[in-house]
């Protein structure tokens, strides 16, 4: 590749950066759904004196940016002595920021069932959780999955910022290669974002698809 | 509870309040330009996508897919630092030397490189929600429009446009605020007169990481607060009939 | 809910009890017997990394001493330079060897040893921007690293001569080596030591020193928490037993070496 001085060392280096980055996409997407469907089903269902400060307080975490919400968490953890490593810092705040994404779509997804339907079900003596179950769960995902694929998605790419708290993931294992050799800074870059994109990419696809083939068979 | 062993300076921090709204100002400003900037190219984009030529449709795909696949850092940190080093490959291969030139264009300042970065990051965002909204106005609209005497473009422009953006404003206001949040990644590539940039420089020179963070992110909250509301407000008084 | 919570407040009662009162940092490191050190490892020659992505340079080795002279194995954990700190305080770091400028601003925050080491700064520029001296950057496109000495030194003459141009700043060293190769910026003011490694490293073709910046003496030192007072009475005995053994000196040559004579770290006519 135009005679590059990338050597095997640098690309397996990239690609731990790599596998950290799908690390804590992973933690942050299980974390943050498991706590996004809790408080989505709470807010979907609770009187407003619970609904609105939740919904309040889930709202700040997606008014700051979250690059400001890595380092404050992480100053705040050090403060409080909790011994946190920055992997686990990163993990913490994109699961929180998920959840606050989550809860959206999960609220949106049992609103999306039409309450008559719900009723009907209620009155054929489904109790409360199977109606949950075997009425709001199948309907509600056909909303909730592409969203939730694009949020994904979305958190993959922004575990980039956990550069600031210093996690060598994917960028800034690229990053560090330029400082040796600046002269290839395109290169290292191009496959930094090839391999965003490719793990990206089609994953995005599946979303689009799936969000199309349901709604022909609405 | 815990075992804590610092001492809030908050003092400090209020102290260079002035500063960091200066740099809030900067940091509203770029999330305009790139809005402004990335509906335009929004617009073209899905007209494009949507369009018969395949040259079109291939260069709104690539744009759109980047924009989307990749974060928004990469691709600030690609305007800076990638294209200088695109520049460099093609001056090493033809021997010209565009400093040399005085073609400058190209060594984007942070300022800029942010800014295009960031309306790069609207644009590939917008486009995909503007051929959503493109769909929601019927067909027939056009059709009622060219018949009453429209030409082409008014008829898009003064029937389909206006619609559209009625379909999308809900989610053009959440890009605004994904706008203003995005424009702390300027930090790494140099920018130091946004909010970021200036906490960061705060932070950099004092240590006191807590308070001038927390500060920011109260500032950020209010600004992000103050666009929702006021778009709740632009959009009372432009949708209602 | 509640079961987490109560695991949670007795786990922290308990480490409470075990935590012995007076154990402070010192004792902690000896105990666990790794001494974590904070690097910067973008700042040739002090820290940087090796082909195989290792850490190298003055500060690992400072750091390899310092955990000898504890009894410790060493580990170098990597901080850009806004983050020394964040890793001190957070406790992911036990010490900073990472040439962290002694300011009065610093240390109220922090903890710092005596000087271990003393920079020189000097202007680092391309062959074609013209510029000769530290006067010639009026007016230029200039940057630095966020906060530290020689940027804020420069931010000041950039305002005072108000001549156009623009000052901004990166978060590492690497970053604005790439912008002032790639044209973004025309110049920075760096440490001396630093800009002749990297013109040495050949890694960016083109790069000249263009004088001496008329700076004070950056004097930097080990640092630690600021209320660590066993550790920094240690590091402060640490930072003269190097001197007074001539490790300094064989540090400097290692690092730097090319006939420079390692920097003086005492002032005249006053005590530290």
């Amino acid at each position: 590749m135009f005679g590059t001085s990338i050597t095997w060392g640098d690309i397996t280096f990239m690609m731990t950066g790599a596998g950290l980055t799908l690390a804590i996409t992973f933690w942050a997407m299980l974390g943050g759904t498991l706590a996004g469907m809790v408080f989505g089903l709470i807010r979907a269902q609770s009187p407003w004196y619970v609904n609105y400060p939740m919904g309040a307080l889930l709202d700040v975490l997606r008014s700051v940016p979250l690059l400001i919400q890595f380092i404050l968490f992480n100053s705040f953890q050090s403060i409080a002595g909790l011994n946190m490593n920055p992997f686990v810092v990163g993990c913490v705040v994109l699961a929180a920021y998920t959840s606050a994404y989550c809860t959206e779509i999960v609220r949106g997804g049992i609103g999306a069932v039409p309450v008559t339907t719900r009723k009907a079900a209620r009155s054929l003596g489904m109790s409360y959780w199977q109606d949950m179950r075997y009425i709001v769960l199948p309907l509600g995902t056909r909303v909730m999955l592409p969203s939730w694929i694009g949020l994904t998605l979305g958190v993959m790419k922004d575990t980039a910022l956990v550069y600031a708290i210093g996690v060598i993931e994917l960028l800034r294992s690229s990053q560090i290669i330029i400082t040796r050799k600046p002269h290839e800074a395109l290169v290292i870059l191009a496959i930094a974002g090839l391999i965003y994109f490719l793990v990206s990419f089609p994953v995005s696809r599946l979303g689009a698809h799936l969000e199309k083939k349901w709604r022909e068979n609405d | 509870m815990f075992n804590i062993n610092y001492t809030f300076h908050w003092n400090q921090a209020f102290r260079a309040l002035p500063q960091m709204l200066e740099g809030a100002l900067v940091t509203l400003q770029i999330a305009v330009l790139s809005m402004v900037i990335g509906i335009v190219i929004g617009v073209l984009l899905a007209l494009a996508k949507d369009s018969r030529v395949a040259a079109l449709r291939w260069f709104a795909n690539i744009w759109i897919e980047v924009a989307r696949n990749t974060p928004a850092l990469f691709q600030v940190y690609m305007i800076y630092f990638g294209i200088p080093a695109v520049l460099q490959l093609v001056a090493g291969v033809f021997g010209v030397n565009f400093r040399a030139l005085g073609i400058n264009i190209f060594y984007l300042d942070s300022y800029w490189a942010v800014l295009v970065g960031i309306a790069f990051n609207n644009a590939g965002y917008l486009a995909e929600t503007f051929r959503g909204g493109l769909r929601a106005v019927p067909p027939t609209q056009t059709r009622a429009a060219r018949s009453l005497g429209f030409n082409a473009v008014d008829s898009f422009r003064l029937i389909v446009l206006p619609q559209m953006f009625r379909a999308v404003f809900h989610p053009m206001t959440n890009q605004m605020v994904w706008a203003i949040l995005m424009t702390s990644v300027g930090i790494f590539v140099g920018l130091n007169i946004d909010l970021t940039g200036v906490t960061q420089e705060l932070n950099a020179r004092t240590f006191r990481t807590f308070e001038f963070f927390a500060l920011a992110a109260a500032i950020y909250y209010v600004i992000a607060k103050i666009v929702t509301g006021g778009a709740r407000l632009i959009a009372w008084r432009l949708f209602r009939y | 809910m509640k079961l987490p919570v109560m695991f949670g407040a007795a786990a922290m009662a308990a480490s409470l009890i075990v935590t012995p009162v007076f154990a402070d940092k010192l004792d902690d490191i000896i105990a666990s017997g790794v001494l974590r050190c904070a690097v910067v490892l973008d700042f040739p020659p002090m820290g940087s990394r090796d082909d195989n992505n290792e850490p190298i340079g003055f500060d690992v080795d400072t750091c390899a001493d310092l955990a000898a002279a504890l009894g410790v194995d060493y580990e170098i954990v990597e901080t850009p330079f806004p983050d020394r700190i964040p890793a001190l305080v957070s406790g992911r770091a036990d010490v900073g060897v990472a040439s962290t400028s002694d300011t009065l601003e610093r240390a109220k925050t922090i903890g710092f040893s005596i000087p271990y080491f003393a920079f020189n700064n000097v202007v680092l520029t391309r062959d074609d921007t013209g510029i000769e001296s530290y006067e010639d950057l009026a007016g230029k496109n200039l940057g630095s690293v966020a906060g530290v000495f020689e940027a804020i030194a420069l931010e000041e003459d950039h305002n005072e001569w108000d001549a156009g141009g623009s000052f901004r700043t990166f978060q590492s060293q690497a970053d604005v080596f790439l912008a002032l190769n790639q044209g973004q910026i025309d110049a920075t003011v760096v440490t001396g030591t630093v800009a002749a490694a990297t013109i040495e490293s050949g890694n960016f073709s083109g790069f000249k020193i263009a004088g001496e910046a008329p700076y004070l003496v950056d004097y930097v030192s080990l640092i630690a928490l600021r209320q660590e007072y066993g550790l920094l009475n240690y590091l402060n005995l640490f930072v003269h037993q190097q001197y007074r053994t001539g490790r300094y000196e064989e540090l400097f040559e290692k690092w730097v070496g090319g006939g420079a004579q390692p920097p003086s770290l005492a002032l005249n006519g006053i005590y530290y």
